[in-house]
C-alpha cells in the first residue's frame, strides 16, 4: 500500500511537470484529483487494509494528496498569470464609467451655508406663506397706510389687501403671534418685487431673515451676533461697519457693510469704488411691532436682520447678472 | 438726491476733505452712493492765450499757433477759421480726453497726445464748444472773454469744478432732502454751525391784503398757507450761477421765476409754487377738495380726472393746482407773465400721498410733502424766494405776507429714560452724555417740573424732525450721533433656549438624495401666464398688477416651468436632462381643508412640490456600453428607490385611467392611500407647444404628503436565523394581465414563508403562444424556525401555480 502511494505520487508529479497549458492541467486534475480520480481510488482501498495499519496509511495518503494539490494550484496560478499577460493589453487609462453628476443650485448652497451658521447659534427655521395679507406684510410691521415707506418695496397685489409678500418679515409677525419669547427664528423664503427685470433685479428673489426676542436684548448683541456670522461666512479677517438706516419695523435700524473681498477694499466696480459691500439690513424690533403681536415692549426687546440670498450668492461666485440664476442652464448649474 | 458741495458751502464750512465728509455722512445714516467730480472731465484742459497765428506751410486750412498755457508756450496746429491772436481759448493738453470727437460719426471721446499734423508738431488742441460738450457750435473754437485768467484750469473757469454727492435719504428724513438739511447734519458731524441764507427784502408801501385773499376750506389737509404777491416781474433766463447750481444737481433751468422756486426748494427743502397773478379769478386762493370726477389739466399738459378726495388750490372760480403735487396749466408762469402770486404752504402728508399715488405723479414737491414738510418754515422760504425774485427779476414786492395758520404746530416733546436707552443699545451713557449728543442735532432737553426722576429727561424736537414722536425715535438718534461703531460689539450670547419644537426640514433630505442620484437642482419663476396656470387648475391666483402678461398668474404646477428649462437646455445643446425643483404652487380655495402650515391667508393655498424631469440618455455615454434613451421606467424606478430610501413603505403607482392635462401614459402616485402626484410622459401637443422634440418624463409629488406618509417610526427586525431559499419560475399569462396583478396573486397564495417576489425578465415570442407573455420571477422563501427543505418549497410553489392557473389562467413555462 505504501508503495502504491509512492508510485502514484511520482507519476502524478511527473505528469504535472509536463502539463504545459491549462487544458493539460485540467486533464491532470480529472485524472488524479477529481472525485473519481486515481487518488480517490487509492483512498477507497484504505478500507481493505488491516485495521492496525489504517492510521499510518491514512496519514500518508492525506500528505500525498495535499502535496499534489498544492503543487497543482501553484502551477495553475502560474499558467493563468502567464495567459493573462499574453491576452489583449488592458488600457487602464480608459475613463471610468461615470454616472450623472448632480448639483445643488447656488441659491440653495448659499442659503444652506447661512442656515448652518445660524442654526449653530440656536436659531430655528420657520416659514410662512408667500401669498400674504396686507396686515402681516405691512400694517403689523409698522408701515402705516399712506406712508412713503411702502414705496421702498414695489408690491405685486393679488387683491386690495392681499399681496405677494415683499419680504420675509411677515413671518416674524406670524411666529410671534403663535409663540412666546424667547424666540430665535431663522426665516428663509421667496419674496416678490414689482420691478423691471434687469441684470440687477428680478421680479422675485430669496431672503433669509432672523428674529431674536427676549428680555434685555441689546443693539450690542445684535452687532455681536452679526459679526460672528460674517466672520464665519466671509472669513475672520474681514472688517465691518454698521451704518444707520431706516426700516419701519426696526429702530434703531442699520445696514452692515463688510470690506469688499473682491478687491481687498481697494475699490472696484462691484463695491462702487467704496471698498465696502453692503451685506444685510438689521435693527432693534420696533415697539410698535411688539404691540401688534401683544408683546410688552417694556418687558421684551429684540433684534431682526435680513439679507438677500441672490445678492450674497452673486458676490460669492462672482455672478454679475441675477437672471442667470433663474435660467437654470445646465452648463451654469454644472459649475456648482 | 444730489447735493452740490459748492452749494452746501454757503451754509456750513466744510473743514474736511470731500471723501472724509462722504464717509462721515454715510456713517451718520446718509449714505453717499456716488461722488461725481464734475471737473474730472476737464482734467488737463486750461485757459490759454493765443500769442501767434502763422500759416501752415503745407495746408491752407490749418494754422500753426503759439499758445500760452500759463506755465509754458506750446505750439498747436489749429483748423478753426476763427482763431486769432489775443484770444483766450480752451486748450486741451497732452493726456486730455476730448469729450466729443467731431470727426467720429458717433462722437466718441479721444485722448490727446503729441502728434505731427502734415509735418508740423502739435502739442495740444484748441477746442470748440461741441468738442467740450458745452454746446452745439462746432464751426469754430470757443473764445472766452478777455479777462479769463490764462492758465486757469478749464473746469474752474467754467464753474464746473463742483463735487456732487448722490445721497441716499431714507423716507423717515424728509428734513434732509435739501442742501440746508444736509448742512445741519454736516454741522453736527463737524462740530460747526450751519447758517441759514441771509437776504434783504424791500417791500413796497402797497399792502398785499388789498390785492389778494387766501381761504382754507380744508384745514385738516392744509394746516397752513402763506402767500406773497409781487408785480413787474421780468421773466427771463436765470443768471449763469443759478443755472449752474440747478444743472449740477440734475434740474433743467426753465425761467428765472420757476428756477428760483426750484432753487429754494433744493436749498431749504420747502416746495413753493408761483402762479401768474393776472390769471387768478377774483385774486383769491381757496384750498378745498376737488369735485368727484372733475377734470383738470396739470402743468405737464395732461388732463387728469380727480376724486372728491383730491386737495386742490383754486382761485375765485376754478381749480388752479393740485395741492402739493403739481400746478395747473391755466395759471402757469410764461414769458408774458408780469405779476406773480407765490405760494408756500404746508399740506397733510397722507393726503398728498393719496393724491400722488392716485394720479401717478411724483414730483420733488409731492415727495417732500408726503414724507412731511416743516409747517413752520413756510414764511421763511417764501421770503427767501421773494428776495431772489426781487434781486433777479426786478419784482416789486407788496407789503406783508398773507399767512393763514389757524392752529400753529408746536415742537414735539418726548420723555427719554436714560436707563432704557442704555438697555436697548447696550451702552452705559450718562444723562449728560446723552443730552450733549442730542444737542448737536437740535434735540434740546428742557427742564421739566413734572418728572423729578433722575433717570428721565424731556426732549424737545424741532418741527422739521417729523420722524421723532416716541422714545425709541430719540434712542435711535442717540445711537446715530454717538456712532454705531462706538457701540460695543457684544459677542456674549444670552442663552435662552427656544422651546418651540423645530420642524425638520425634509426638503434638504430630498435634495441631498436626488443630487447624489445625479440630478441637478433648478430654481424657477413661480409666476407664469394665465393660460399656463389654467392648464393645470382653474383655481389659479391672478396678480392684479403684473409686470407683463407672461407673469400674470402664480403657477399651479411646477411642470410647465420645468419644461421651459428643459426646452432652453436642449436648445443650448444640453440634451440629457435630469433636473429637479422643490418649489411652491398656489391656488385659490374656498375650503378650510387645506389648513397646512404654509397656508395662512384665507382663500389661498400654497404647497411645496417636488418636480423631476428626465430626458435624453439614461446614462452618460460610455466606451463599453451602448447608450440608451430614458424611459418612463427610469423615472419610476428612481422614485421607487427614493421612496425606499425614505422608508416610505405605503406607496402605490396606479396607471392613469384618464390622462392628465400635461402627461399621457403615466401613473398616479398614492402615498398612504392619498393621491399625491404623478409620473408620466409629456403629451405630444404639450411637447409641440414647448417646441421639444425628444421624449420628456416628469414627476410631480406633494412634499407635505411625502412628509405625512413617511411618519413611521423604524423598529429593528432581527435578521433571519436560517438561510433563504430561492426559486425561479417562468409564468405564462395573457398579455393584458398586468405584472402587478400577477404579483398580487402570487403574494395572496404564497403564504407567510414567501418573503420576496422579484420580476427579472419578460419574454414574448415564438416559444410561447401569441398574445401571451412569459414572466420570469424569482421567489424568496424564508422561515424563522428552520432551514426550509426542497419538499416544503415545492409544495408552496405548486399551490401558487395552482392558484395562478385558476385565477389568471396562467401556466408554468416549460
Amino acid at each position: 500500500m505504501h508503495e502504491a502511494i509512492e508510485t502514484l505520487k511520482r507519476s502524478a508529479l511527473a505528469e504535472l511537470s509536463t502539463s504545459g497549458d491549462l487544458q493539460a492541467l485540467e486533464h491532470f486534475r480529472i485524472s488524479y484529483l477529481a472525485r473519481k480520480g486515481q487518488i480517490a481510488e487509492l483512498f477507497d482501498k484504505l478500507k481493505d487494509a488491516p485495521p492496525e495499519q489504517k492510521p499510518a496509511l491514512g496519514k500518508a495518503l492525506n500528505e500525498m494528496r495535499r502535496s499534489i494539490e498544492s503543487q497543482f494550484e501553484e502551477k495553475k496560478a502560474r499558467l493563468e498569470t502567464g495567459q493573462k499577460k499574453k491576452s489583449i493589453h488592458l488600457d487602464l487609462t480608459l475613463p471610468g464609467l461615470r454616472p450623472w453628476v448632480g448639483s445643488k443650485h447656488p441659491i440653495t448652497q448659499t442659503l444652506d451655508e447661512i442656515k448652518r451658521i445660524f442654526l449653530g447659534m440656536g436659531f430655528q427655521v420657520e416659514t410662512g406663506p408667500e401669498i400674504e395679507d396686507d396686515y402681516h406684510n405691512f400694517g403689523a410691521l409698522n408701515f402705516p397706510p399712506d406712508h412713503p415707506a411702502r414705496d421702498m418695496q414695489d408690491t405685486f397685489f393679488i387683491s386690495n389687501d392681499v399681496v405677494l409678500r415683499t419680504h420675509t418679515s411677515p413671518v416674524q409677525i406670524r411666529v410671534m403671534e403663535t409663540q412666546k419669547p424667547p424666540i430665535r427664528a431663522l426665516i428663509p423664503g421667496r419674496v416678490y418685487r414689482n420691478e423691471a427685470i434687469s441684470a440687477r433685479s428680478y421680479c422675485l428673489f430669496h431672503q433669509v431673515e432672523g428674529l431674536y426676542v427676549d428680555t434685555n436684548v441689546t443693539f450690542a448683541e445684535l452687532k455681536g451676533t452679526l459679526v460672528a456670522f460674517a466672520k464665519q461666512f466671509y472669513g475672520s479677517s474681514l472688517k465691518y461697519r454698521f451704518r444707520p438706516s431706516f426700516f419701519p419695523f426696526t429702530e434703531p435700524s442699520a445696514e452692515m457693510d463688510i470690506t469688499c473681498f473682491l478687491c481687498k477694499a481697494k475699490g472696484c466696480r462691484v463695491c462702487k469704488n467704496t471698498g465696502w459691500l453692503e451685506i444685510l439690513g438689521c435693527g432693534m424690533v420696533d415697539p410698535n411691532v411688539f404691540q401688534s403681536v401683544n408683546y410688552d415692549p417694556e418687558m421684551y426687546t429684540g433684534y431682526a436682520f435680513g439679507m438677500g440670498i441672490e445678492r450674497i450668492a452673486m458676490l460669492r461666485y462672482g455672478i454679475d447678472d441675477i437672471r442667470i440664476l433663474f435660467e437654470n442652464d445646465i452648463r451654469f448649474l454644472s459649475q456648482f | 438726491m444730489k447735493i452740490s458741495l459748492k452749494w452746501l458751502q454757503q451754509y456750513v464750512e466744510l473743514t474736511v476733505a470731500p471723501e472724509d465728509l462722504a464717509h462721515r455722512l454715510t456713517m451718520a445714516g446718509f449714505e453717499i452712493e456716488d461722488i461725481e467730480y464734475q471737473g474730472s472731465v476737464y482734467d488737463k484742459f486750461v485757459v490759454g492765450e493765443v500769442l501767434e497765428v502763422n500759416k501752415h506751410p503745407k495746408a491752407d486750412r490749418l494754422t500753426v499757433c503759439k499758445v500760452n498755457t500759463g506755465t509754458e508756450v506750446v505750439q498747436i496746429v489749429c483748423g478753426a477759421p476763427n482763431v486769432a491772436v489775443g484770444q483766450r481759448v480752451p486748450v486741451g493738453l497732452s493726456g486730455a480726453v476730448i469729450p466729443h470727437n467731431q470727426h467720429d460719426p458717433e462722437g466718441k471721446p479721444f485722448a490727446l497726445s503729441h502728434v505731427k499734423l502734415r509735418g508740423v508738431d502739435s502739442f495740444g488742441m484748441i477746442c470748440s464748444a461741441h468738442e467740450l460738450g458745452l454746446g452745439d457750435d462746432k464751426d469754430g473754437i470757443m473764445v472766452f472773454d478777455a479777462h479769463a485768467k490764462v492758465g486757469a484750469p478749464l473746469a474752474q473757469y467754467l464753474g464746473k469744478d463742483d463735487i456732487i454727492f448722490e445721497v441716499g435719504i431714507t423716507p423717515n428724513r424728509p428734513d434732509a432732502m435739501s442742501h440746508f438739511g444736509i448742512a445741519r447734519e454736516v454741522a453736527a458731524l463737524l462740530d460747526v454751525k450751519a447758517n441759514l441764507p441771509k437776504f434783504q427784502l424791500k417791500e413796497s408801501d402797497v399792502s398785499v391784503q388789498q390785492h389778494a385773499k387766501i381761504l382754507i376750506e380744508d384745514t385738516e389737509n392744509c394746516p397752513r398757507y402763506s402767500g406773497r404777491v409781487m408785480f413787474n416781474v421780468n421773466v427771463a433766463d436765470s443768471p449763469k450761477w443759478l443755472q449752474n447750481y440747478l444743472l449740477a444737481i440734475g434740474l433743467r433751468p426753465v425761467n428765472n421765476v420757476v428756477d428760483i422756486t426750484n432753487y429754494v426748494l433744493m436749498e431749504l427743502g420747502h416746495p413753493l409754487h408761483a402762479f401768474d397773478y393776472d390769471t387768478l379769478a377774483g385774486k383769491t386762493i381757496v384750498v378745498k377738495r376737488a369735485k368727484q370726477g372733475e377734470k383738470f389739466t396739470t402743468l405737464d399738459h395732461k388732463e387728469r380726472t380727480l376724486t372728491g378726495d383730491t386737495l386742490m388750490i383754486c382761485d375765485g372760480e376754478r381749480s388752479i393746482g393740485v395741492a402739493g403735487v403739481m400746478g395747473g396749466e391755466n395759471t402757469e408762469i410764461t414769458h408774458a407773465t408780469k405779476n406773480v402770486l407765490l405760494e408756500s404752504a404746508y399740506f397733510n402728508p397722507a393726503s398728498i400721498r393719496r393724491t400722488s399715488k392716485y394720479l401717478g405723479i411724483s414730483t420733488d414737491a409731492s415727495q417732500r410733502f408726503e414724507r412731511g414738510a416743516n409747517p413752520n418754515v413756510t414764511t421763511f422760504a417764501l421770503d427767501r424766494a421773494t428776495a431772489l425774485l426781487q434781486e433777479l427779476c426786478g419784482a416789486k414786492v407788496l407789503k406783508g405776507t398773507i399767512d393763514v395758520y389757524p392752529v400753529p404746530v408746536k415742537p414735539k416733546r418726548v420723555p427719554l429714560r436714560i436707563g432704557r436707552t442704555n438697555r436697548v443699545l447696550g451702552t452705559s451713557l450718562t444723562k449728560d452724555d446723552i443730552t450733549t449728543l442730542l444737542n448737536k442735532i437740535e434735540l434740546t432737553s428742557i427742564p421739566s417740573t413734572n418728572s423729578p426722576s433722575r433717570d428721565e429727561v424731556m426732549i424737545e424736537a424741532p418741527t422739521f424732525r417729523v420722524d421723532i414722536e416716541r422714545e425709541i425715535d430719540v434712542i435711535e438718534e442717540v445711537a446715530r450721533v454717538y456712532g454705531y461703531d462706538n457701540i460695543q460689539t457684544d459677542a456674549r450670547a444670552n442663552l435662552s433656549f427656544y422651546e418651540h419644537p423645530p420642524k425638520k426640514d425634509f426638503s434638504d433630505e430630498i435634495r441631498d438624495w436626488l443630487i447624489g442620484r445625479g440630478c441637478k437642482e433648478v430654481v424657477a419663476n413661480s409666476m407664469c401666464d394665465i393660460e399656463t396656470a389654467a392648464v393645470t387648475s382653474k383655481d389659479f391666483v391672478e396678480v392684479a398688477n403684473p409686470i407683463s402678461k407672461d407673469m400674470a398668474a402664480l403657477r399651479t404646477s411646477t411642470i410647465p416651468g420645468m419644461l421651459n428649462i428643459v426646452r432652453n437646455n436642449i436648445f443650448h445643446g444640453s440634451k440629457d436632462i435630469r433636473l429637479f425643483e422643490i418649489g411652491r404652487i398656489y391656488f385659490k380655495t374656498n375650503s378650510q381643508a387645506h389648513k397646512n402650515s404654509d397656508s395662512f391667508v384665507p382663500g389661498y393655498y400654497e404647497e411645496n412640490r417636488l418636480a423631476i424631469a428626465f430626458s435624453g440618455l439614461s446614462n452618460p455615454r460610455h466606451w463599453n456600453e451602448q447608450p440608451r434613451q430614458t424611459t418612463l421606467f427610469d423615472l419610476k424606478g428612481e422614485l421607487e428607490a427614493f421612496f425606499c430610501k425614505l422608508f416610505l413603505d405605503n406607496y402605490k403607482f396606479i396607471p392613469y385611467s384618464t390622462d392628465n392635462s400635461l402627461t399621457d401614459s403615466g401613473l398616479v402616485i398614492h402615498l398612504s392611500g392619498k393621491e399625491s402626484g404623478y409620473v408620466g410622459k409629456i403629451r405630444p401637443e404639450i411637447m409641440k407647444r414647448y417646441e421639444i422634440e425628444q421624449d420628456v418624463f416628469v414627476a410631480e409629488i406633494s412634499i407635505p404628503n411625502l412628509e405625512i406618509a413617511r411618519e413611521c417610526e423604524r423598529t429593528y427586525r432581527p435578521l433571519p436565523k436560517y438561510p433563504s431559499a430561492l426559486r425561479d419560475v417562468a409564468i405564462v399569462i395573457d398579455e393584458e394581465i398586468s405584472v402587478e396583478t400577477l404579483t398580487m396573486a402570487i403574494r395572496e397564495s404564497g403564504g407567510p414563508l414567501l418573503k420576496q417576489i422579484e420580476l427579472f425578465d419578460i419574454y414574448r415570442g415564438n416559444q410561447i403562444a401569441a398574445g401571451k407573455k412569459s414572466c420570469a420571477i424569482s421567489l424568496e422563501f424564508n422561515s424563522e424556525e428552520q432551514t426550509l427543505a426542497q419538499e416544503q418549497i415545492d409544495t408552496i410553489v405548486t399551490s401558487i401555480l395552482n392558484h395562478l392557473q385558476v385565477t389568471l389562467n396562467a401556466s408554468l413555462r416549460t
